[in-house]
């Protein structure tokens, strides 16, 4: 069977790349890295591909507010394109600094043409930039197609800019902005990291097929990649408990749900 | 901007003189504020129509509509905000600008995006405003206040506002800060955008050498060359040769040498370039034994450096490219090879932390992309040495704040390292009063190539005759030519800063994607970096593989018009890189897809000189020999005299539990853990072993490890070691123990010794004897006894050096006060770990190990952290045994393949009671520890000495016990399962059973039936997390 496509985006001060590819690769899909100018000038190319990743990093420096010069790129550019794209149902998944390019675009949490931004990700209430391991918990009623079977899983954090703020939505909305946003959010810090509301760490849009999230999901594909994993192999050791190698990474398996919602 | 896509004829164009119109803008935050960003910018006339698009388009780029609003304004309507200030109960509004000639980053942000947005050729100058009040409106206000997170104060005047920003929020040698009273009018002092003025360019000159040494010493001095009186006249003597001089002539040059040439020279022979030093013809003498023993070291490079490295040679055949690239290059495996460089920015972090880190940081990141064919960087490796902020501190005009120093430094370091996407895995942070004079920032970095590049060799140069010579990345200004030698008082308000330069990491990560891909579309045939000496040094160096070069400097693109012609050819502006190529074409249309601009600026030949032209007329000739090898070598005297220590010591203190808990929150022992989140440390997904480990990550780990390629198994250890504190008591004792630690840090996590390859870093104060530098001689023996002991230690553990620098200068003199570093030595290391999953982490894994100390040699108290604590002095200072010690890392390594070991630690700053202590933090467990043992076997050491501080006597203590420091030591925790296998492994080692890991989270160490120590994990952690004072 021939495995789907991912066009994950670089340049531009993007950066985690060459290991968002390797991820997609275990996961059963076909990576394919294309530069920004590259994407911009052929658009067709996401007529091929399933799935558009834009992965961490620090597009043009951070400079202003992260995401949003690559996000302004994008949208001078390659608007029609996107919104046809999310409309057939293809995934879109923007990992950290790609989570704060879609807030930008406005395609998150709503990513209709002409619905309102209603969220930002701003400064961690921290003000400082946090790499750490956190725990985080599914909320498996939300509708997203990357956190089949998950329930609480660990994965880094690694950003200066990930506390999500709200905006209030135009008056005559039947519904508040907060339990709209709580109604789209399918992954929470089990504690409060950066201030983000409702400790929120990942937005999806009402299909399910655009996720954006703070965490990074790339860089939890093996185990060794854990920062406990040194005691799970003692343990491991000690118990001959061979078995519980057998779960998959928690990352991993978020590109492999991603994977096997395709076929 | 147009101008950024890489073609030449747009190269040097100064945008025309255009009717512009100038706003001031300002994005205001809905919530409270007292800080908030400001932009000049300069529109073009032909905007004039569209002014609300603009201003659309500005909404859009600048604010975010939720949290901000934009102020527009053009520049006399900015009265506006005043009253509105002035309203609101501010006094004090201030202003911060770039100097002119600062790289401003946002401002080049704001201009690509304009451009997006089909506004083109908007000029942008970025900077902030703050609003200070005078006096407290309500208490409401005071609760606010309190909230804002910049200004807690009030001031009561312009000054006050002034001095407490300087080095806070604006640093005097790379913004402008202006202070304006909002209850005056102040419209008319407002800046406005900053224009780099300058006048027409001097055309280039010949400088007269036929002087006397006086006038050759003056001429030196007042143009900044900084060389010798010897070299100025191997100069003039090199131009007074007949066959040069006809030569000349009929190239049409002058006899005398162009102000050109001169500086390339100055250039090519400085003490950053050639090593003088380090190349010097050193008599040294020993006075050591009461008698007077004349050594003459011909080179300490050749003897100590390079020597042992050749020896080691034919046995690691793994050594691809030591000493001659920009990093030293490893094979890794069939397909790919590993390289590693440590480069320091000390004067430049001494002078503006902030750019001085981050232009050091990016500057090595460029030593590995110009290795070979070009290596992509995978990691960052950062060692600090700061003075800790203190009161005792001395405090001259000017030397910056200690605190201002730190801050900068770990926030330039944060900026490069994770803008660019390069993890930052491993590092330290040292302190000692000494570093006030400078503080010592080593950046260091490693990188992959492949071996294979289209059927050439990845980590040599292919540059033939005929190649086009490209530079690539930034343009060329005023930054940093001659370095650090102006000072600011000399410049004028329109001339650009060149003492200060700022980084770009986001146009050096576009420089990066683009070669790594030029490189594996075989577009590249040779790549050096531009860093110190600019062009002059990348393209004189690279002239040497063809054996010579021409440059023509009217291609050459500029920042702004009105550069001299040697300042094109010596500027060292940032994020360039220069290359070799014979495919032009493809180049250039790869680098405007990168958004690069990549410049052909010359051409290679074999003509056997290095030339510079302007309008087709050289201005610059030197033959490549008498520009490389024409420097005389400097002779040097050293004299060794043993230090004289006074000795003072006491009885053991009582309540060893308080000195544990001090030592572990010890500057040079507390967790780093704010410092280390900040950076990151697993960009690229290769970690194994983090910084922090451990179920609470709270595990200090010794080295790091990361698997450079995907999907493989085999690990790359890395890790750094310095003893400074040794200096003074033996620098060749310092540089071994130097080495062990590098060394055993790596073992400790799992590394193979046998594959160890070092680096390394001396930073020196100045060993060149004279009249203001009268330890020279003294200093300059120290340099030769640490190479020695680097040597030494090289042979015994046979771990290869494969590059590595010098910095020579560490000195800080106004005239009044003289201020040096210790002399340091930073080693560091990288090694293979055969299977990451036999990795081992620091942190106690389970109830019931057994703790075993492990250890060769004796360690002292002389430079400990204990006696430092205690005022104590002595002379007792580690003895090693290396040969012993290498055959112990060699059989722990044959450990831990074995999956025998849980945990490994070495004993470093703080000796064993710190390192258990360590051990039981990461693991949130407790320890029983029992030393009754190992303190009997020393007593017996010790009967036969009668003295009551005698070494044996002082060794057999518990407090020497629990806290000397010294090499070659390791704590180790076995599962009790391995008892017998693990003791009979070690027998005629020294490896003592000293206590369990327990489930209760506490600390406790008996001797004999005397508890000496008792403490709950909760205090040791609180000691330990006591904070740096980082902001």
């Amino acid at each position: 069977m021939q495995k789907p496509e991912a066009i994950v985006l670089c340049g531009d001060g993007i950066n985690c790349d060459a290991e968002t590819s390797w991820a997609l690769n275990l996961s059963g899909f076909e990576p394919r890295p294309m530069h920004v100018s590259d994407l911009l000038r052929n658009a067709t190319a996401l007529e091929n591909a399933q799935m558009l990743v834009i992965p961490g990093g620090f597009s043009y420096g951070d400079e202003i507010a992260s995401g949003k010069i690559l996000a302004i790129k994008l949208k001078e550019r390659l608007r029609e394109a996107l919104y046809n794209y999310i409309e057939d149902g293809k995934l879109v998944l923007g990992i950290c600094n790609g989570f704060q390019v879609l807030v930008q675009l406005g395609l998150l949490p709503f990513s209709g043409e002409n619905d309102p931004r209603i969220v930002s990700l701003v400064r961690n209430t921290q003000l400082k930039f946090i790499n750490r391991w956190v725990r985080l918990q599914v909320f498996p009623d939300v509708n997203s197609r990357f956190f089949t079977s998950l329930r609480e899983i660990e994965l880094p954090i690694r950003h200066g800019e990930g506390r999500l703020a709200l905006e209030a939505l135009e008056s005559g909305s039947t519904e508040s902005t907060e339990q709209t946003v709580k109604r789209l959010a399918p992954l929470r810090y089990t504690e409060d990291v950066n201030g983000s509301f409702d400790k929120i760490a990942a937005l999806t849009n009402p299909a399910g097929n655009v996720l954006g999230l703070m965490p990074h999901p790339e860089a939890f594909v093996r185990w060794t990649q854990n920062p406990s994993w040194t005691n799970r192999q003692v343990a491991i050791k000690r118990f001959e408990r061979a078995n519980s190698i057998a779960e998959i990474p928690h990352g991993l398996a978020i590109f492999s749900n991603a994977a096997a919602s395709l076929n | 901007m147009s101008q950024m896509h890489g073609t030449s004829q747009t190269a040097n164009t100064p945008s025309k003189p255009e009717t512009t119109l100038q706003w001031c803008l300002s994005v205001i935050p809905k919530s409270d504020y007292s800080a908030f960003p400001l932009y000049w910018i300069r529109i073009p006339e032909r905007y004039k129509n569209q002014q609300e698009e603009l201003t659309s388009a500005l909404r859009e780029v600048l604010i975010d509509p939720l949290q901000e609003e934009l102020w527009v304004a053009k520049p006399e309507e900015r009265d506006v905000w005043i009253e509105q200030w002035n309203s609101r109960g501010f006094r004090w509004w201030a202003e911060k600008q770039f100097l002119p000639g600062v790289t401003d980053n946002l401002a080049h942000t704001v201009q690509e995006a304009l451009e997006l947005k089909k506004f083109p050729d908007v000029s942008v100058s970025s900077g902030a405003g703050f609003i200070f009040r005078d006096r407290l409106m309500s208490a409401e206000d005071a609760a606010n206040l309190r909230k804002t997170l910049t200004m807690h104060k009030i001031y009561s005047d312009a000054e006050a506002v002034e001095k407490a920003s300087r080095y806070t929020i604006y640093h005097p040698l790379a913004d402008l800060f202006r202070v304006h009273d909002l209850s005056a009018d102040c419209s008319n002092e407002l800046l406005t955008f900053p224009a780099v003025r300058l006048p027409e360019p001097p055309s280039t000159v010949p400088v007269n050498l036929e002087l006397d040494d006086s006038g050759l010493e003056t001429l030196s001095k007042d143009r900044l060359l900084a060389l010798t009186l010897g070299e100025m006249r191997t100069i003039r003597n090199y131009f007074r040769q007949k066959h040069v001089q006809q030569f000349r002539e009929k190239r049409g040059l002058p006899t005398n040498p162009t102000d050109v040439e001169l500086e390339i020279l100055a250039q090519t022979w400085s003490e950053h370039c050639k090593h003088k030093i380090f190349n010097a013809t050193i008599s040294h003498v020993d006075f050591s034994s009461g008698g007077r023993n004349k050594v003459v070291v011909k080179s300490l490079y050749k003897t100590y450096i390079q020597g042992p490295t050749r020896e080691l040679m034919s046995s690691r055949k793994d050594l691809l490219s030591v000493f001659k690239d920009n990093s030293g290059v490893v094979k890794w495996n069939d397909d790919t090879a590993v390289c590693f460089k440590v480069e320091t920015h000390n004067s430049p972090s001494a002078l503006e932390p902030y750019g001085g880190a981050l232009t050091g940081i990016l500057g090595v990141n460029r030593d590995i992309l110009g290795t070979g064919l070009g290596a992509k960087p995978i990691f960052n490796t950062d060692i600090f040495c700061f003075a800790y902020p203190s009161a005792e501190l001395p405090t001259r005009p000017k030397l910056l704040p200690a605190k201002a120093i730190m801050d900068g430094v770990r926030k330039g370091v944060e900026d490069g390292g994770n803008k660019s996407g390069i993890p930052t895995i491993n590092g330290a942070i040292f302190f000692h009063p000494g570093y006030r004079a400078k503080p010592l920032v080593f950046c260091g970095t490693g990188g992959v190539l492949p071996l294979d590049v289209h059927g050439k060799c990845g980590y040599e140069k292919h540059t033939q005759v005929g190649d086009t010579i490209v530079m690539v990345g930034g343009r060329v200004g005023k930054d940093g030519i001659h370095g650090a030698t102006f000072s600011s008082e000399s410049l004028h308000e329109g001339s650009p800063m060149s003492a200060v330069q700022i980084g770009d990491p986001f146009t050096q990560k576009r420089v990066l994607d683009f070669i790594i891909e030029a490189r594996d579309l075989g577009l590249i045939t040779g790549i050096t970096d531009n860093g110190a000496g600019g062009l002059s040094s990348s393209v004189g160096e690279m002239a040497q593989i063809t054996h010579g070069a021409t440059i023509e400097l009217d291609k050459i693109p500029t920042k702004y018009p009105g550069l001299a012609d040697w300042e094109l050819v010596v500027s060292e502006s940032q994020e360039r890189m220069t290359l070799s190529t014979t495919s032009l074409e493809k180049l250039q249309k790869l680098a405007q897809k990168h958004h690069v601009e990549a410049t052909a600026i010359g051409t290679f030949h074999n003509q056997g000189f290095f030339e510079v032209t302007r309008g087709g007329k050289p201005v610059a000739l030197l033959d490549l020999e008498f520009l490389h090898d024409g420097l005389p070598a400097l002779e040097l005297e050293a004299e060794w005299r043993p230090s004289q220590i006074t000795m003072t010591s006491g009885t053991v203190p009582a309540d060893l539990s308080k000195y544990l808990l001090r030592l572990l929150a010890h500057p040079n022992i507390s967790s780093r853990e704010q410092v280390i989140r900040q950076y990151d440390h697993e960009v690229q997904g290769m970690s194994v072993i983090k910084p922090l480990m451990g179920e609470r990550q709270q595990a200090p780990c010794d080295a790091a490890v990361i698997i450079p390629i995907y999907g493989d198994t085999t690990g790359l250890a890395v890790s750094n070691g310095l003893s400074p504190r040794l200096s003074f008591h033996d620098a060749h004792l310092m540089a071994i123990c130097a080495v062990d630690e590098a060394i055993r840090n790596m073992v400790c996590v799992g590394a193979d010794p046998d594959t160890v390859t070092l680096l390394d870093n001396f930073c020196w104060p100045d060993p060149v004897h004279g009249p203001k530098n009268t330890q020279g001689k003294l200093l300059l023996a120290m340099l030769v006894r640490a190479c020695q002991g680097l040597a030494d230690a090289v042979r015994a553990y046979k771990a290869p050096l494969i590059s590595g620098k010098d910095s020579m200068k560490n000195d800080f003199d106004d005239g009044v006060v003289r201020l040096s570093i210790p002399p340091t030595l930073l080693i560091s290391g990288m090694a293979r770990v055969p299977d990451v999953s036999k990795c081992v982490s620091m942190d106690f894994k389970q109830p019931g190990d057994l703790i075993y100390l492990l250890k060769v040699g004796k360690p002292g108290l002389a430079g400990s952290h204990y006696e430092e604590m205690l005022g104590w002095q002595s002379a007792l200072i580690p003895q090693v045994d290396l040969p012993k010690a290498a055959q112990m890392y060699r059989l722990f390594h044959k450990a831990i393949e074995k999956g025998m070991i849980n945990s490994a630690h070495d004993l470093s700053e703080g000796g064993l009671g710190v390192a258990i202590s360590e051990c039981i933090i990461g693991s949130g467990k407790g320890a029983k520890i029992d030393l009754t043992h190992i303190i009997e076997i020393e007593k017996k050491h010790s009967e036969a000495s009668p003295f009551p501080f005698s070494a044996e006597k002082v060794l057999s203590r518990i407090d020497t016990m629990l806290f000397a420091e010294g090499p070659a030591r390791l704590l180790v925790s076995i599962d009790p399962s391995q008892k017998s296998e693990w003791e009979q492994m070690w027998k005629g080692f020294d490896c003592h059973e000293i206590g369990t890991v327990a489930d209760k989270p506490r600390l406790t160490i008996w001797e004999g039936e005397v508890t000496v120590i008792d403490v709950a994990l909760m205090d040791l952690e609180r000691s330990w997390r006591t904070a740096l004072p980082f902001d």
